[in-house]
């Protein structure tokens, strides 16, 4: 009776169906911490992108000029993301609108606020991404680690039903080992729930600024596009 | 132009950090739970079955710690063997009074105790030269040792009652073995032990087998006569875990003429 009850042994030599557990479980942990650190560098980058932008936008910079600004950096092969590449839809769409002759300022800013709408989808498209994963990871993992135990505890007290002598050695190190796909369970279930909940209300963030930037700059647009239209009255 | 605004939703790719962050974590969590798993197991006492030890320090446990209720008498013994120990080991190596009476064609000077606290009580009946010297060897130590004396007993007593009770497993474990007519000097068994805190013995294993079956199963027999070691219940939990959940026992015989 040479039980090394040491972890990795305790591992090396769980049943089958306890190691696959314990196999998903890994994978699910890496996966969602890479996840988890991939979100969180990607919305630290966008929050900033989102501050430096609107410093930009309301230091008063000519808007023509800013987009060119944007069409430099994405010749450069930079891919604009953000509240830059929502005001970059509806500025473009406006201005190719505003063009045309015979649009009236309301269709020309119902243009641009679709457009933008439909870029604001896709940043938030963007935001979301991985983070189903992270919720199914926190949600469901404890339920495997938990099937790995309870198979675990089932296999070790099968071992029991033909010993006559049933000590607490004979099932303990079946138990400690099938306990320890509960604990990888949690293990990745923790982390994944927190950083869920913490990505959500990010993502809620964002919308919501996206949303107000929407209004705001269609608001300017409206003015422009009335200032437009009065002055093509005029001159013609 | 209009591909820019309805845009396929490029992701930037943010890639080689998490990768590197998701492995690092996951390395560091492992290391840390195995590591640690480690050194539960593996700070087992080498409780070496040496009849003749220095006993010196059985004196100085029972002055420490007077409180602490063992039946042991302190019999030192005047046979010493200086016994070069290669590793170091984290709990001072007690001393066990030899159980057989084998006479000793051994030197018979006193080894100094090589511990580095200085305790006068031990001093007292180690130098057996000049009254004076020892006097004011006495009052020197006096003072310092008051106080350490003080910290000592109070950080002490877990490591010093594990290696009392290290060497109460080696005097008794000792006092059951008999050896074969084939045991040689330098032969040596390492047991691994395995207990629980009640001081049953669970389970016994030849780590290292001496080669000679009769000598192993003496070694084994010792240990499963002497059965249990009810006094470990008086250790500290996170003590037992460290030192005597599992530990290893080499019987190696040494006084034998052959």
């Amino acid at each position: 009776m040479e039980e090394q009850l040491s972890l990795i042994d305790l591992v090396l030599h769980a049943s089958f169906t306890v190691q696959l557990v314990m196999l998903i479980l890994l994978l699910a942990s890496m996966l969602s911490w890479y996840m988890i650190v991939q979100r969180a560098i990607y919305f630290r980058n966008s929050q900033d992108d989102m501050i430096r932008f609107e410093e930009q936008f309301w230091s008063g910079i000519d808007l023509s000029q800013l987009y060119r600004e944007g069409n430099e950096r994405a010749a450069d092969g930079q891919t604009i993301v953000g509240m830059e590449s929502i005001f970059r839809a509806g500025f473009k769409e406006f201005s190719r609108l505003a063009q045309q002759q015979g649009m009236d300022s309301e269709a020309v800013i119902e243009g641009s606020r679709r457009v933008m709408r439909v870029a604001m989808l896709r940043e938030e498209e963007r935001l979301e991404r991985h983070l189903p994963f992270l919720a199914s990871v926190g949600s469901t993992s404890p339920y495997i680690g938990l099937f790995g135990t309870v198979w675990g505890i089932m296999h070790s007290f099968r071992g029991l039903a033909n010993a006559t002598q049933a000590t607490l050695a004979t099932v303990a190190p079946g138990i400690s080992e099938a306990l320890i796909a509960t604990a990888m369970g949690l293990f990745a279930a923790i982390p994944a729930v927190m950083a869920y909940n913490r990505f959500a209300a990010k993502v809620d963030m964002f919308t919501n600024r996206y949303d107000t930037f929407v209004d705001e700059f269609s608001s300017i647009l409206y003015r422009q596009a009335y200032a437009l239209r009065s002055r093509e009255k005029k001159a013609g | 132009m209009s591909a820019s605004v309805y845009a396929r939703p490029v992701q930037p790719r943010i890639v080689l950090r998490p990768t590197l962050a998701t492995i690092a974590l996951h390395g560091l969590v492992i290391y840390l739970l195995t590591a640690n798993w480690h050194a539960f197991e593996d700070k087992t006492i080498t409780a070496k079955v040496v009849p003749k030890v220095i006993d010196a320090k059985l004196v100085e446990l029972s002055e420490v710690m007077p409180k602490k209720p063992e039946p042991k008498p302190p019999a030192p013994k005047p046979a010493p063997k200086p016994e070069p120990k290669p590793q170091p080991k984290p709990e001072p190596k007690p001393a066990a009074p030899k159980p057989e009476p084998k006479p000793q064609p051994k030197p018979v000077e006193k080894k100094p105790e090589p511990k580095p606290q200085p305790k006068p009580e031990e001093k007292k009946p180690d130098p057996g030269p000049s009254r004076e010297e020892l006097l004011r060897q006495q009052r020197e130590d006096m003072a310092r040792t008051m106080a350490q004396e003080e910290a000592a007993r109070a950080a002490a007593t877990a490591d010093e009652m594990a290696a009392s009770f290290a060497a109460l497993i080696q005097r008794t474990v000792v006092g059951y073995w008999s050896r074969p007519p084939s045991a040689r000097n330098g032969m040596e068994v390492l047991l691994q032990l395995q207990l629980i805190p009640t001081g049953e013995i669970v389970s016994v294993t030849v780590l290292k087998s001496s080669g000679d079956t009769a000598f192993d199963r003496s070694a084994i027999n010792a240990v499963e006569k002497a059965g249990r070691f009810p006094e470990l219940q008086k250790l500290p939990q996170r003590k037992f875990e460290e030192t005597f959940r599992r530990f290893r026992l080499l019987f190696r015989p040494e006084d034998l003429r052959y």
